[in-house]
């Protein structure tokens, strides 16, 4: 067999273009996140509703955060 | 010093002379070549073996005094088969340093094993390559400014074989400058910079006949006294080397003291010797280069690069005369794909070993390989022998650490430039781990929000002021569900009107009626929602400021509910009783100006409320 190179999965270029969308949808939907805190009273609040728009938050912000490193030279 | 060196010389041919002859073989021709032009000197041999015995001969010995052997780099022997242009490729043969008993002393043997054992009266050519370091002895040792640099070389013209030589030359290539003394022996002769010795005919095993030559030498002797390479991969498509140089010019030491200007304005008088600058040939495609030491970026370099190679030339911050030091950092990030492959279900980096610099003798280099977190099953294939070891090393997000595979090279030349395989095992699924740590950090910072917002860190919980709030969040929570309610009840007037809209397209009567019906009992639903809140809200203290509000807004919001309803049913009596649109709509057109203004006020209330 051969030897096959082998490259990132992603290629690099697209780095700056993912993390800029990626912590944009991120930040967005950590906004709303806070907005539900500060305005839903403490019996009102759903705890799975927090959970999920967190978790939701967290996935874009740590994959544009990683993009962001990759982008400027930083390769984990 | 060159007495001293005689006079070595000479105690040595001495403890020679009787030495017995242990072996068949004979060497027809020996032609050898000693390459100065640099600081490295390189020998280049070729020898033509003769089996002059009966039995099967499958080694050769070659031998080097101990004194030189010490600073021998490199030494490869080649076979030489086929004739001038044609040869055919190249095969390395094995060398390994053996102790032959009844050997005189102070001289190293190296045996090398020949592809085929050598019958009788059979030949064979083999090209010996051997690369010394340190070999060029500056004399004298300390020169000013403005002298030029001289160095002594030192070897034996007739080649030292442990066999009797029948036809050997020798030709010493100089740099194109003044030779000042070279030893006359017969049948020496000088042809511009190269000096040769011989042919010489019929010489007994171990002839000696020292030889030294004193010439000036002005190329700058660049040593790294250490040279760390750190090769760090990541499989999101990068390799970063660092290279941390500690360089010695390790010519004639310098005495007197530096002057800037003559350095500046007589460059070609003084300070010949200096290192100006220094080229590192990098691999193409190399991208963020960089050049620093440890007081910040050092501005004094440039870079090119074609699609071949990237060539970085970079300028200490002060010139090095001999004896000087100096310390700095190169770095430069290369694309993945051009030095990491897969092969048999391995992975495996492939790298060049030495310093992309030319004409650099390295005292110690250390290759450290930085393999990404997760890998196991690690080996190495190096084409020459190394120390080795594993260490583990903390980078960007890591928890376990990274494998860090360590080469240690002592008395590296350019000769090393080889590539180096690093094979191991790397799932693909390891690569999720940094984002995944990422992305378990920013959750943690959400968790905690949550819990801060849920957890109650009030420290008397019987004190009115904290009753006061919880009594207070309580008015909040009601009032949210009083608003959610009212604003369903405006939904469902919009989607009444919604409706009317499409009877006045469609005429379809029944359709109205039954929507009608349908929101009708949804709104009776949530009127009977109301009361329990509203009843909550009269009961509480903390809601009586709003109550007034709260109850006009109920009213009103009923008083808009019928109106509506009542257009509604004039609407749907119009069509039934097929009245046309203009009528229909001058009879509604007084209680629609009353709708009008309800929804306004309503709107106006749901606001002020909102704002608590």
């Amino acid at each position: 067999m051969a030897p096959k190179a082998i490259a990132s999965p992603i290629p690099d270029a697209w780095y700056p273009t993912l993390s800029v969308f990626m912590l944009a949808i991120g930040l967005v939907v950590t906004a709303s996140f806070f907005i539900y805190e500060a305005t839903s009273s403490r019996k009102t609040r759903s705890l799975a509703k927090e959970l999920v728009t967190g978790a939701v938050a967290s996935v874009f912000l740590g994959f544009g955060s990683l993009f962001l490193l990759l982008a400027s030279g930083v390769y984990v | 010093m060159k007495i001293g060196v005689r006079l070595d010389v000479l105690v040595f041919t001495i403890a020679l002379l009787s030495v017995p002859v242990l072996s068949d073989l004979i060497l027809s021709k020996v032609d050898r070549r000693i390459d100065l032009t640099s600081q490295i000197a390189r020998i280049t041999s070729t020898l033509k073996v003769e089996n002059a015995g009966n039995d099967l001969v499958s080694e050769v010995l070659l031998t080097i005094p101990d004194n030189q052997a010490k600073n021998l780099a490199y030494l490869t022997a080649t076979s030489n088969e086929g004739k001038g242009k044609v040869k055919a490729s190249a095969v390395n043969l094995p060398v390994e340093v053996v102790h032959p008993k009844g050997m005189p002393p102070a001289l190293t043997f190296y045996s090398v094993s020949l592809p085929k054992g050598l019958g009788k009266g059979e030949t064979f050519t083999l090209d010996v390559l051997a690369v010394f370091t340190h070999a060029l002895q500056p004399f004298p040792e300390e020169i000013t400014q403005a002298n030029i640099q001289l160095v002594v070389f030192s070897d034996t013209a007739h080649f030292l074989s442990p066999y009797t030589v029948k036809v050997q030359s020798l030709i010493v290539k100089l740099p194109e400058a003044r030779i000042e003394s070279y030893t006359k022996i017969e049948n020496t002769k000088i042809h511009g910079s190269e000096i040769k010795y011989g042919p010489y005919e019929n010489l007994p095993p171990f002839s000696y006949s020292p030889i030294g030559v004193h010439f000036e030498a002005n190329q700058p002797f660049v040593v790294a006294q250490e040279l760390v390479r750190e090769i760090e991969i990541s499989h999101w498509g990068n390799v970063q080397v660092t290279e941390h140089y500690n360089l010695v010019h390790g010519g004639a030491r310098s005495k007197g003291e530096f002057s800037r200007l003559d350095y500046q304005s007589r460059r070609y008088v003084g300070g010949a010797s200096a290192v100006r600058s220094l080229v590192a040939k990098l691999p193409p495609r190399a991208h963020s280069v960089y050049y620093r030491d440890e007081i910040g970026n050092i501005s004094t370099s440039n870079l090119w690069s074609d699609s071949k190679k990237t060539e970085l030339e970079i300028e200490p911050r002060y010139p090095m005369f001999g004896g000087w030091r100096t310390a700095f950092t190169i770095g430069y990030g290369l694309p993945l794909q051009d030095f990491l492959f897969r092969a048999e279900g391995r992975r495996y980096l492939d790298f060049s070993f030495g310093c992309p610099m030319n004409e650099v003798v390295i005292d110690t280099l250390i290759v450290k390989v930085v393999l990404p977190e997760g890998s196991t099953d690690i080996s190495v294939s190096v084409p020459f022998p190394v120390k080795q070891w594993q260490e583990t090393k903390f980078s960007h997000l890591d928890v376990i650490g990274r494998p860090v595979i360590v080469l240690e090279k002592t008395n590296a030349v350019p000769e090393h430039n080889q590539h180096f395989q690093v094979y191991y095992k790397f799932s693909n699924l390891s690569m999720l781990r940094e984002p995944l740590m990422l992305i378990s950090g920013f959750f943690l910072l959400f968790v905690a929000g949550i819990i801060y917002m849920h957890a109650d860190l009030a420290i008397s919980k019987s004190s009115p002021s904290y009753l006061a709030k919880l009594q207070w969040d309580e008015v909040l929570a009601v009032i949210q569900q009083f608003q959610n309610n009212i604003n369903r009840c405006l939904t469902i007037h919009d989607k009444l009107e919604a409706s009317l809209r499409d009877l006045s397209r469609t005429g379809d009567v029944q359709a109205c009626k039954a929507a009608r019906k349908a929101f009708d009992g949804l709104l009776k639903d949530l009127s009977k929602d109301l009361k329990p809140l509203l009843a909550f809200l009269q009961s509480s203290p903390q809601a009586s400021q709003i109550l007034p509000k709260v109850e006009e807004l109920v009213v009103k919001e009923k008083d808009l509910q019928e109106k509506l309803m009542a257009k509604h049913s004039m609407v749907v009596d119009g069509y039934e009783k097929k009245s046309g649109g203009r009528e229909i709509e001058n009879r509604i057109a007084l209680q629609q100006q009353k709708i009008t203004a309800l929804r306004q006020e309503v709107d106006d209330l749901l606001e002020f409320i909102e704002e608590i």
